[in-house]
């Protein structure tokens, strides 16, 4: 029973958050969500939106100044942040802010050592994480001897370690080359399969269309759009509004109607398009290479 | 140790009477301050000086600020406390506090109201090499960056459940090391990825310079510095005579 109530309830909601920062600056406004367990949901928004302050208070590292922010229920404001950094882990945008053991093996075993278990149970979690992330051959290495995109992952894999349930990503995107995504867009596709709740706050407005099912717009602190993700990045004032860029397909959709081939406007994937092209060129007499 | 402190190093942009003194005698006003903490052991001219500090702070709006800063140091105070009872007594310890906390809070006065790109020009007025004057206000102008960067380092260990309020002296320093080291081996990058801009944009290839801007001492800061210049000599001459000076500036705790 206990556990179907736990699934009713959001894994993260927020009510009229506010926040002020010491230099009275106002960072989140009103700010009103609801994710439930297993959903995948981008952050979007220009820089100084609030997408960063708004998942530091999904672990407690902010507290808001007015309304609540509730994990499984349960009020930040009433707990610790390592007792939230259990069940909420936040991968920073810069991963050299968390790295200062001799060892990548070390690295691992610090997250590890904060959760009060077994020396064998340390062992066997880092052995599995260091071959899950393809990181066993650097296992004595020091972490600064790894490139940039095995920084990148080794900061995930300190925190992925720890199993915690939510998994809120700062611009993981942000550096990486085409194979580190891929790398990282199959990581995301596993932990979904395992039912993780996952939060991703990014500026990749295709890697947003491709992926994400569900965007949350923000602009000057608060949340202007919240919805499928399509939806929500075709609509030209919001592109606007949050500095964003229409998606390729979007844009390219609107490029053929402006020469006047009427596209249907509900085209968003590069598949349908295709589809579209086709169906086009043969009402026009024209047939594909696949075709001849 | 928070690193509020740090908050006491930040240039804010006001304009109140401390704020628009020339950075040639802020900077007098805190290495006067230092020295004359220097000169005493005694918890009650420690204090004295403390004391005079206060109406400074208050007249440039950062008395805030300052309690920030001076909480920040709550940890080196406890470690001051146990050394100086251990070796010495803890009167010693409460004087070492007041002395840690004058130099602090003159440096962060300094720090708190100096535009860097003044601190540079008073540099070169002193005949400091432009060279060494632009590196000093440059590391200065670093510092917000290095605070913003040691709460960002502090909040990415938070989130992988370190706490940092353990309780042990030995557990708090090694505490230390999650955010102390990538705090510098962020910094020496940074250093570099400067070094690096400055001289791809040609820096010193021109020996003699121009400024935009120049600095003037003014009326307020001649008095400002009359003032400091008899408060050194005022301290001097109570440290050098302090046998003949009445008991009560001698007062110390009794254990």
């Amino acid at each position: 029973m206990v556990i179907e109530i736990i699934d009713i309830l959001p894994k993260v909601s927020a009510t009229n958050v506010e926040y002020t920062y010491s230099n009275s600056t106002l960072a989140l406004k009103d700010v009103n969500l609801s994710i439930m367990k297993g959903e995948l949901v981008a952050i979007m928004g220009k820089n100084g939106a609030g997408k960063t302050t708004l998942i530091r208070t999904f672990n407690g590292l902010i507290k808001p100044s007015k309304g609540n922010v509730l994990i499984d229920g349960k009020n930040t404001s009433s707990q610790t942040i390592a007792e939230l950094s259990k069940k909420v882990g936040i991968i920073f945008q810069n991963p050299m802010h968390q790295l200062f053991s001799n060892t990548i093996e070390e690295e691992i075993k610090f997250s590890l050592k904060n959760l009060d278990l077994s020396e064998e149970e340390i062992q066997t979690r880092t052995d599995n994480i260091l071959k899950n992330f393809n990181l066993e051959k650097y296992r004595k290495r020091s972490p600064l001897s790894l490139s940039g995109g095995e920084t990148k992952k080794l900061a995930i894999a300190t925190i992925f370690c720890r199993n915690p349930d939510i998994l809120v990503f700062d611009e993981p995107t942000l550096g990486q080359d085409a194979r580190e995504i891929v790398f990282f867009t199959n990581l995301i596709k596993e932990e979904m399969d395992k039912g993780k709740t996952i939060v991703i706050v990014t500026h990749n407005i295709e890697f947003a269309m491709q992926h994400v099912p569900r965007t949350i717009l923000m602009a000057d602190g608060g949340i202007i759009a919240d919805g499928p993700t399509r939806s929500v990045l075709n609509k030209e004032f919001l592109a606007d509004k949050t500095s964003l860029i229409l998606p390729q397909i979007t844009q390219f959709n609107r490029a053929l109607q402006e020469i006047g081939i009427q596209c249907p406007p509900n085209i968003n994937s590069r598949n349908e398009m295709i589809m579209f092209l086709k169906k086009h060129l043969k009402s026009m007499g024209i047939k594909t290479k696949e075709e001849a | 140790m928070s690193l509020e402190f740090l908050e006491a190093f930040k240039f804010l942009k006001k304009d109140t009477f401390l704020h628009n003194l020339d950075p040639r005698s802020k900077l007098l006003f805190s290495i006067i301050i230092s020295i004359s903490a220097l000169l005493f052991d005694e918890i009650v001219p420690l204090f004295l000086i403390l004391l005079n500090l206060i109406p400074i702070i208050a007249s440039g709006r950062l008395i805030k600020k300052w309690l920030k800063s001076v909480r920040g140091l709550t940890f080196l105070f406890i470690i001051i406390i146990i050394l100086n009872t251990f070796f010495y007594d803890f009167s010693h310890a409460i004087s070492m506090i007041l002395r840690i906390t004058i130099m602090v809070s003159a440096f962060s006065i300094f720090f708190l109201t100096v535009d860097p790109n003044d601190l540079a020009l008073s540099l070169i007025s002193m005949r400091v090499p432009y060279e060494y004057a632009f590196s000093f206000s440059l590391a200065f102008r670093f510092v917000p960056t290095i605070a913003r960067e040691a709460q960002n380092i502090q909040d990415a260990q938070q989130s992988r459940g370190y706490e940092m309020q353990t309780s042990g002296i030995i557990n708090q320093i090694k505490n230390l090391f999650p955010l102390l080291v990538p705090l510098i081996i962020c910094s020496i990058k940074r250093a570099f990825n400067v070094a690096e801009a400055l001289e791809s944009r040609a820096f010193g290839s021109q020996k003699e310079r121009t400024f935009l801007y120049t600095i003037k001492f003014s009326i307020k800061d001649w008095i400002f510095t009359i003032y400091l210049l008899l408060f050194l000599m005022l301290a001097i001459y109570v440290s050098f005579n302090f046998s003949l000076m009445p008991e009560w500036l001698m007062w110390s705790l009794p254990v």
